[in-house]
């Protein structure tokens, strides 16, 4: 087992390709169940528990499944979960079933879902697609938690259902036009900050680069 | 056709078929697993949503008024709160369900139940529900209340459900009895017969 890519295969869903921020996947349920943050909780987490059983299915069946039926079949594959996180929900959790019911079906045409059976799960090992699922989901889960903070703060002026003293609730701020709004100054915020990172990175290496240099010439003396 | 091509093909079909039939009896597993009776969980949300017990439903088998339909009536066991399981047609997706409880004939809470409208939240936003609270069954015209803008289909959906829930008292208020049939585990005391209007039963 390769320690180096399984970590290069957790961060990457959280940081460098987070669905959300960077690959700009999955955009429908990111503005649609963003108005709260339990709701946008639960979205991720019903994503991720999605995404890692299918990316594992697919993974597992991919010297089986011929080529030209792929796609039905991870469709198969995608909407058997789906379905079992519905049963689930209405089953232990009716209340928030009742809210999110519609979108709940909608994860079955999750881009990301797809995107990543398709060109992850189908190329991988079981263990490294299931962590890409665990990758994704989680930085799925946290952009839709953030987002959904900030909405119901400013919406609400509450956090977590919890009324925040001094902060009155604004009206309109809660409608679909808003959350796209917000979802695109935080995807600029994110991106911002990650490229303030990578130029960082870049300085350091650069400088440290020509002491590495002048230290191999000394030994070469 | 081309034997090798033929082969491919069949092996393709095979093995979609394959999937499906083991998606089919995963899912049949789960389904067994989380299979609820429907009348019972009726019974859990009524009790839950109002804080009283039901241990009979009053009206089983429901009527149809239009796009509405009441599905199941309940009284609750002190008498005091009707409760009824409603849903109206014509949505964006499909049916809406509604839980309206009503107490001394006026409406005292509406729940929303199985849906599969996407604006839905817009007739929460709007406080369209709330508008209903408090309004006297027996005058009430669901279908004349102005609809959500945005979400008109989903307006009309709960309008029908609600005026079911108002035809429904209206057509069985006169005639005063409604057999009742215990719930499932809930005892012998529970089959009695109730009044639907004044609640003598239990």
């Amino acid at each position: 087992m390769n320690k180096r890519k399984m970590k290069e295969t957790l961060l990457g869903g959280l940081i460098r390709n987070n669905p959300t921020f960077v690959l700009v996947l999955g955009t429908c349920p990111t503005i649609a169940m963003t108005t709260t943050l339990f709701q946008a909780f639960a979205m991720g987490v019903a994503t991720t528990f999605v995404l890692i059983f299918s990316n594992l299915f697919v993974s597992l069946l991919r010297g089986l499944i011929p080529d030209r039926v792929r796609i039905p079949c991870y469709i198969v594959i995608i909407s058997t979960f789906v379905i079992i996180v519905q049963m689930v929900m209405q089953r232990f959790m009716p209340g928030l079933y009742s809210t999110m019911q519609a979108f709940i079906a909608l994860i079955v045409v999750n881009c990301i879902i797809l995107a990543r059976a398709e060109s992850y799960a189908s190329c991988n090992p079981p263990l490294y697609s299931a962590l890409d699922g665990v990758s994704m989901g989680l930085g799925f889960t946290a952009a839709l938690c953030l987002i959904g903070v900030v909405r119901e703060f400013l919406a609400g002026g509450s956090f977590a259902g919890m009324k925040i003293p001094g902060f009155p609730a604004m009206d309109g701020v809660g409608a679909s036009a808003f959350g796209f709004i917000v979802f695109g100054c935080m995807m600029a915020l994110f991106n911002f900050a990650m490229q303030k990172l990578r130029e960082r990175r870049e300085r350091m290496e650069a400088s440290v680069l020509p002491l590495a240099g002048g230290a191999a010439e000394e030994v070469a003396e | 056709m081309d034997k090798a091509k033929f082969r491919s093909l069949g092996k393709s079909v095979l093995v979609l078929a394959l999937i499906a039939l083991c998606s089919g009896l995963l899912l049949g597993l789960v389904y067994r697993l989380t299979y609820v009776d429907p009348l019972l969980s009726t019974y859990e949300r009524f009790a839950a949503d109002t804080g009283a017990s039901f241990s009979a439903m009053a009206d089983e088998e429901g009527a149809a008024y239009g796009d509405g339909r009441v599905v199941y009536y309940a009284l609750s066991d002190d008498g005091t709160v009707q409760a009824f399981l409603a849903e109206g047609g014509g949505g964006f997706g499909g049916t809406v369900q509604l839980y309206v409880y009503l107490r001394g004939g006026k409406i005292e809470k509406i729940a929303v139940g199985d849906h599969k409208e996407t604006y839905l939240g817009r007739l929460e936003d709007a406080g369209f529900l709330q508008g209903f609270l408090g309004k006297d069954i027996a005058s009430l015209d669901a279908l004349a209340t102005d609809g959500v803008a945005g979400a008109t289909k989903s307006s009309n959906a709960v309008k029908s459900a609600l005026d079911a829930v108002a035809s429904y008292c209206g057509e069985h208020a006169p005639q005063g009895t409604v057999s009742a049939r215990p719930a499932p585990g809930a005892g012998e005391a529970a089959a009695v017969r109730t009044s639907f209007a004044g609640g003598s039963g239990s």
